[in-house]
């Protein structure tokens, strides 16, 4: 009964608050090829594209998903009902991240049948990067309640790390790049920990179950 | 100025300008103040100087790599790219490197065979490389730079081979001596150093006022809406003008507080380091004002505007794409970096005062420009308000729908 | 299972600011009123029945549920907030399945209950339009649907005729009268005329406290000998205003004819005892409770 009720939200949530989301993720899939180069790259070489697009990818499908919510009135009403906010947050979350894998695989893919070196472990990797950023932009929206400051906060962390590179540490999106290694699952559990931390928030300071 | 100061209040209290405030600081501290916490007086790197020999020297030779290997890097959006010619695009280049050697089908086919082979990565693939093929004598330099702009627009823009990057791809040399003394001499004396550390100020923060603002703006712009306040505030007696201009000047003035606070940080980091040394106290405050304040008056305009017509957060998106090209896309000098139509200028460099003078007009007219441009988009903008408000025009909604602004039902 | 609201001695803050007083209530079966000026305290009291907000000290139960338990609560009150609002570019009858989905329904009963609802609200005929696209009262409409759409015991719902045309309000507290022969329905309003015409048990709420509980008979008879009506010259009208809380006015060509509440008989020469009508009880009520009325403001 339960799974039934989640597929008819996820596909409403899909088809009328998300699509213009998914759409723009897969506008970003789509311009990669004019922007890089795809075809015979070293892993090196590879990682450059196959790290900064789902970047973008992450901040697009992640940062919006408390957005269909940001007027008050409908909160309201969707929260009086039984059906917890935080499963269905963590639907629209699962969501977001199967396309955003789908995304990225494609791309890998692609890369791939045009002679690049790509693997799977760097496409995990990529998709590591994306969920961090993304949950950085989702936790900033979902404390200040303000989802413009979610993608300002994280296209400024995106930005930063072309400056910084290696000075963010275990925390740089580029590290198939710039060849470093140990990056990417601190930045998996960096993603679990700030979706976390934003669903703990909401519970105790929103009040939202 | 009663609406100034309210609005002033209503930015001050929004998590948006909290946060915009935290990420320039950050991005600050980060970039500049980190790397201006040691004592320099000269970039004591390479320069680039027009040898014609030298420059032709080395695009044939790296040419001739690139057809032999048949790939051909290019950042055309700032990002590696590498393009594969085309049989009839091929043949065109193998007819200029002709031209070039002066050598005939024979020859050339010989020349091609002294290519030594390499292999990138773990790639299977040959790649070749060529160092001493020689130019053919008394080659016309004009002649060269004609066929290299035909290679670099075959391959899309952004090569190695556009003209106006080939000094900086093929004739970097060690800064002289002499350059070296002029250089420092220039910093300590004409610059009197804080000038010199202003221009490399407005380089690092004009990257974040190129982008930062476009949030508060739409934020702003959005907020009535979002409160469901439009209806109370068009219905008002306060001209549309005045208005928009006001909460234009609000997001002007409060935008600006943090760089007005990075500009003393920046003093007071140059006092420290460079104490004993004597500087011009107002350096931070004059050029950053002229350079920065238009980089802030556009990318806020753009909020605004497009906020206001779009009802949905499309400005961001448009900013991210012209701060991209103005900052990512950017050719090889990151000095002097001014066109006429340039928006962020970049001069990433305490150093080279004399590159940057002598792009002044040029700077100077960007900077009248992109104001100019901007005041007309909040006019623009108080035209869209006052449609709206009249109701003859409702925004242009995306995708046929309500944008996440727009959530009113 | 008891089927009652029960608060006891309830206390709820917002931060530091205390919002609701010791409320004592006890709710049965049918239309409950709470009655109240804006800012009384009716709508924070409604969501922490709902679940929606915490409060700080007291029991409140709901059929015999704690309100702790939020998603029991849930499932058993229906909600209509006093700004309804829905996802825009849902379809109408999408809107009201997706919340259905929410509700934890399963789809065949679903398909059929939201069906049944769209006629009951008069909404069928508009059930392909988008939620944007519907009318203040329609859309009030679509708000009961959903508020009912899990059959809930409990159907609470927030100043639900503000805005609407006469006609539509008319309709609409039909349409809660019928929901609540088998449910309790809460209604909060600050317009008189609603909870004259539908509730029986009523609460006169101000300032986060519970000023009065009853029927609506009974507030009628506290008022009975202290409403008075008499013909006033206009230019007497304003010091009328500011002596005494005036509840009615009707403009005659030479003189007004105003409705007074009042402790004493009033010093005015025509003035004559009237039958109150429930907008001057309550008026009474909150004036011998010692609100400040402002001038006869409401």
């Amino acid at each position: 009964m339960v799974s039934g009720c989640l597929a008819r939200i996820a596909y409403s949530d899909v088809r009328h608050n998300f699509l213009p989301h998914y759409l723009a993720a897969v506008g970003v899939l789509l311009i990669t090829p004019v922007i890089f180069g795809l075809s015979e790259l070293t892993a090196q070489m590879a990682a450059q594209p196959l790290e900064i697009m789902p970047l973008l990818m992450g901040i697009i499908l992640l940062t919006p998903i408390l957005a269909p919510e940001q007027n008050e009135c409908i909160l309201e009403t969707v929260r009086s009902k039984k059906m917890s906010r935080h499963i269905v947050n963590a639907m629209r979350i699962a969501c977001a991240l199967v396309l955003l894998s789908v995304l990225i695989f494609a791309l890998g893919w692609y890369m791939r049948c045009n002679d690049s070196e790509v693997t799977v472990k760097m496409c995990l990797g990529a998709l590591a990067g994306a969920f961090a950023i993304g949950s950085l932009g989702f936790f900033c929206a979902a404390v200040t309640d303000n989802i413009i400051v979610g993608y300002m906060v994280s296209l400024m962390y995106l930005i930063m790390n072309f400056f910084l590179r290696r000075e963010l540490g275990k925390f740089f999106l580029m590290s198939m790049t710039y060849g470093i290694k140990g990056c990417k699952p601190v930045l998996a559990v960096s993603g679990a920990v700030l979706i976390a931390a934003a669903m703990i928030y909401r519970r105790a300071v929103k009040n939202e179950r | 100025m009663m609406l100034f100061r309210i609005e002033c209040k209503k930015i001050f209290r929004s998590a948006a300008f909290i946060v915009y405030c935290a990420i320039s600081l950050l991005f600050f501290l980060t970039n500049y103040y980190s790397d201006c916490a040691d004592v320099e007086y000269s970039s004591g790197g390479s320069v680039a100087v027009e040898d014609h020999d030298r420059i032709m020297d080395g695009a044939l030779n790296s040419l001739m790599g690139d057809y032999a290997s048949n790939r051909y890097i290019c950042y055309p959006y700032g990002f590696y790219k590498s393009v594969h010619l085309k049989e009839k695009k091929r043949d065109k280049v193998k007819e200029y490197l002709k031209e070039i050697t002066g050598a005939d089908d024979k020859g050339f086919e010989e020349i091609l065979s002294k290519g030594e082979v390499y292999y990138e990565g773990y790639s299977t693939e040959k790649m070749y490389s060529y160092h001493d093929i020689p130019v053919k004598e008394g080659f016309e330099y004009e002649r060269f730079c004609e066929i290299m702009a035909d290679v670099d627009d075959m391959l899309g823009g952004g090569s190695i081979y556009d003209p106006e990057n080939l000094m900086y791809s093929f004739s970097l040399v060690p800064m002289p001596e002499e350059d070296i003394k002029a250089e420092q001499d220039a910093f300590i004396k004409e610059d009197k150093i804080t000038g010199g550390l202003a221009r490399l100020f407005c380089d690092y923060v004009g990257i974040d006022l190129g982008i930062l603002p476009v949030f508060a703006a739409a934020w702003l712009t959005a907020a009535d809406r979002k409160r469901r306040m439009h209806e109370l505030v068009y219905t008002r007696d306060i001209s549309s003008v005045k208005l928009v201009f006001a909460r234009y000047a609000a997001l002007l003035f409060t935008m600006f507080i943090p760089v007005a606070a990075e500009m003393l940080i920046a003093l007071i980091q140059a006092l420290v380091v460079y104490r004993g040394e004597s500087m011009d106290m107002l350096a931070f405050f004059k050029l950053p004002m002229i350079w920065l304040i238009p980089i802030l008056m556009f990318s806020t305009a753009v909020g605004v505007l497009l906020t206001e017509v779009f009802s949905s957060p499309v400005a961001i998106l448009v900013q991210v794409v012209i701060w991209f090209r103005s900052v990512v896309m950017t050719d090889f000098p990151l000095s002097g970096e001014t066109g006429k139509f340039t928006l962020v200028c970049r001069h990433n460099t305490a150093f080279g005062r004399e590159i940057f003078l002598a792009g002044m007009d040029d700077f100077i007219f960007s900077r009248i420009f992109w104001t100019i441009v901007s005041l007309a988009m909040m006019l623009l903008a108080a035209a869209v308000y006052s449609a709206k408000r009249g109701g003859s025009f409702n925004g242009i909604r995306l995708f046929g729908k309500d944008s996440i602004f727009r959530r009113k039902a | 299972m008891e089927n009652r609201i029960v608060i006891k001695n309830m206390d709820k803050y917002y931060g530091r600011k205390q919002a609701l007083f010791g409320i004592d209530l006890t709710i049965e079966q049918g239309m409950y009123g709470l009655l109240g000026r804006n800012g009384a305290g009716k709508t924070t009291l409604m969501k922490v029945i709902a679940a929606l907000h915490k409060k700080k000290r007291g029991e409140v139960t709901v059929c015999g549920v704690p309100v702790e338990e939020a998603s029991k609560i849930r499932s058993m009150i229906g909600y209509l907030p006093q700004d309804f609002s829905m996802y825009p570019n849902m379809r109408t009858d999408e809107a009201l399945d997706y919340l259905g989905a929410l509700s934890g329904i399963p789809s065949k009963e679903r398909r059929k209950r939201v069906n049944e609802l769209l006629r009951t609200v008069n909404l069928i005929e508009h059930r392909h339009k988008k939620v944007k696209q519907l009318s203040g009262g329609m859309k009030r409409r679509l708000g009961i649907a959903q508020a009912l759409i899990h059959d809930p015991k409990v159907l609470i719902v927030d100043e639900p005729t503000a805005g609407l045309d006469p006609e539509e309000r008319i309709r609409f507290r039909n349409l809660l009268c019928e929901t609540a022969e088998e449910r309790i329905v809460i209604l909060s309003t600050h317009i008189v005329g609603d909870i004259e015409s539908t509730c029986e048990n009523i609460a006169v709420m101000d300032e986060g406290r519970i000023l009065w509980k009853g029927t609506v008979g009974e507030l009628l008879e506290n008022a009975r000998g202290h409403v008075y009506t008499a013909n006033i010259e206009k230019q007497y009208m304003a010091q009328i205003k500011k002596e005494y809380i005036v509840t009615g006015m009707i403009a005659q060509a030479e003189y007004t004819t105003v409705t007074i509440v009042s402790d004493a008989e009033p010093d005015l020469p025509n003035a004559v005892l009237t039958e109150p009508d429930l907008e001057g009880a309550y008026m009474y009520c909150l004036r011998s409770n010692g609100c400040d009325l402002k001038g006869g403001e409401l």
